[in-house]
């Protein structure tokens, strides 16, 4: 099921895999942790998951939850923990959709 | 096994269905050798070996840099016609074989103009009266005309075939070859036909290879009806489809799932008075396994053997695939054994095909099983095996054996196919085994077994789909 849609996601809704991959203008908290002005969801998602990799934040006991640090709190609504599963709608909270 | 989603069918089919295709067209090429194809590069070493061997051979030392490198960048006329001349007047002993001066023009050709790389031919043949062009001088200018994709006419086409003409190369078969593979290279069809159809009129039919290379070339890219009115034209010049061409057109509406006009050219077939081959009888199973009739395999190999027809490995192998396919899992295992008899050794495509069935059975660890079979018989796996098995494990719960082989995997490089991640990232999730779901996710785009998009997507989809379970109570 969840194949088809996704097939169908990518070739009849262009615009979905539009909204990953499209550069857009970040809002001021996320520039500066991605260092630069323009993202796509995608590269955001992918910057902020090695981030956690690279800084070893997840949890020792349950590596389905982040310790965010002081830099991740303030990307990720300033929560401290954070679960994995919810990775990717915190992130993409930053991108809202553009009004037509 | 009740529902069986679209992916499994088709991750599933890739191996035996291609493997059979690619089987399919090779042994059809093998039937029919392509003249184009085997003049080309014949043509283009014999261009490049002159002109090392003057390179070696000339003593002086600006010929020695000057003769190989004579390869044109500006499409700008008089620059290459001033090039020529310095190339002829300093070398001494310029070469006589033609094949160096095409090499010139075909460089001059792929940067210029058509108009230019006239001009450029004539002045080659005035400045150098030892050059004589030949027929592969002409081909040069034909392809040239033919390869401009948004060209509105068949004007430029026509010029160098009358070009041809008066310098006393009529068009000949290897021309409307040239033009017609040129022509369909790059998007122009319906010139094509056009051509064909006009030096048809004039007496110089396509021959076979060329004519099949159309209709295959017509059936992958325009509709049906368009490809038999083709036929139908091409019939009014006595030109009529052969046993390869209904093989192809054949496999193409099976591929489109398109049954009844597959049955149409079935009965046309033997109107025709054609006795279907051993390639015929594997694209109708092939077609069978396509349009979900798979149970039906058994009774074309049936008919095969009435025909006297001699079954191949790709017959078996379809035959196995088809069986598995529509869960006569026995009657599929009883023709691996028939297959050692014939001398046909099981490949990684009948182990799959079966693993598939079993996996559809719910039998995934007597799948996994048949995998140490397999590997103790020397076959290795390949990516559809593993996928077909993944897949398989996942769906029937068996997550740390999916596990255990995606490890396998992971260790030998082995790309995830979409449906067999899809499946993956789900049973991971559903047990909450979030992070290894990310692991997954990155092993994906690492290896590069689907593009990033979808890769993210399923894993954000297969997410949001956990968090709402979540909320309902569903999950952990």
């Amino acid at each position: 099921m969840l194949q088809q849609r996704l097939k169908k996601a990518v070739t009849d809704n262009p615009k979905k895999v539009a909204d990953l991959i499209d550069l857009v203008n970040l809002p001021t908290v996320l520039r500066d942790f991605m260092g630069q002005s323009q993202s796509s969801r995608l590269n955001c998602f992918r910057r902020v998951w090695s981030y956690i990799k690279e800084n070893n934040l997840q949890d020792p006991v349950n590596k389905n939850v982040v310790n965010c640090d002081q830099k991740l709190k303030s990307i990720l609504l300033g929560k401290s923990k954070v679960d994995l599963a919810e990775l990717p709608m915190l992130v993409k909270l930053h991108f809202p959709k553009q009004p037509k | 096994m009740g529902k069986i989603p679209p992916a499994f069918r088709r991750a599933a089919a890739q191996s035996p269905v291609s493997a059979l295709l690619k089987a399919n067209t090779s042994a059809v090429q093998e039937q029919i050798p392509l003249p184009i194809s085997d003049l080309q590069p014949q043509k283009r070493t014999s261009q490049k070996k002159p002109i090392r061997k003057n390179g070696s051979a000339t003593t002086n030392s600006t010929a020695k840099t000057s003769v190989p490198s004579i390869v044109f960048e500006s499409p700008n006329l008089s620059d290459a016609k001033s090039l020529f001349n310095s190339l002829v007047s300093s070398t001494k002993n310029a070469p006589s074989d033609p094949s160096f001066y095409n090499s010139i023009l075909q460089s001059f050709s792929s940067v210029s103009s058509l108009q230019d790389s006239i001009f450029f031919l004539n002045h080659m043949i005035k400045k150098h009266p030892p050059f004589c062009p030949n027929r592969f001088t002409y081909h040069i200018l034909l392809t040239q005309s033919c390869s401009l994709p948004d060209e509105q006419s068949l004007s430029d086409v026509h010029r160098v075939l009358n070009l041809m003409t008066t310098s006393g190369f009529p068009p000949n078969q290897v021309s409307t070859d040239v033009a017609v593979r040129t022509l369909c290279g790059c998007g122009r069809e319906e010139h094509a036909i056009e051509l064909v159809k006009e030096l048809s009129s004039k007496n110089s039919p396509p021959d076979t290879y060329t004519y099949n290379f159309l209709v295959r070339h017509l059936v992958k890219n325009r509709s049906i009806s368009n490809v038999n009115c083709f036929i139908k034209d091409m019939r009014d010049f006595g030109i009529k489809p052969d046993l390869v061409t209904y093989t192809i057109m054949i496999d193409n509406v099976c591929n489109s799932k398109n049954l009844r006009e597959a049955m149409r050219l079935l009965g046309v077939l033997s109107e025709e008075g054609y006795k279907p081959d051993c390639y015929v009888y594997n694209t109708i199973m092939k077609g069978y396994c396509m349009l979900n009739q798979s149970g039906d395999v058994l009774g074309v190999y049936k008919k095969m053997l009435d025909e006297g027809v001699e079954p191949d490995r790709y017959t078996y192998n379809t035959l196995i695939f088809g069986l598995s396919k529509s869960g006569r899992l026995r009657e599929a295992k009883k023709f691996l054994g028939v297959m050692a008899e014939k001398g046909y050794i099981p490949d990684a495509v009948t182990y799959t095909s079966l693993m598939n069935g079993m996996c559809r059975e719910g039998d995934a660890l007597g799948a996994l099983a048949l995998l140490d079979e397999m590997e103790a018989k020397g076959c290795t796996a390949n990516s559809c095996t593993y996928n077909t098995l993944l897949l398989g494990l996942c769906k029937a719960r068996l997550l740390d054996k999916g596990i255990e082989l995606y490890q396998v995997m992971k260790k030998g490089d082995i790309k995830l196919e979409t449906g067999s991640y899809g499946t993956f990232l789900r049973a991971l999730c559903r047990k909450g085994r979030v992070v290894e779901a990310y692991e997954v996710f990155d092993y994906a785009v690492e290896s590069k077994s689907l593009p990033d998009v979808a890769a993210y997507s399923t894993l954000e989809s297969t997410l949001k789909w956990l968090q709402r379970a979540r909320e309902q109570g569903l999950a952990v």
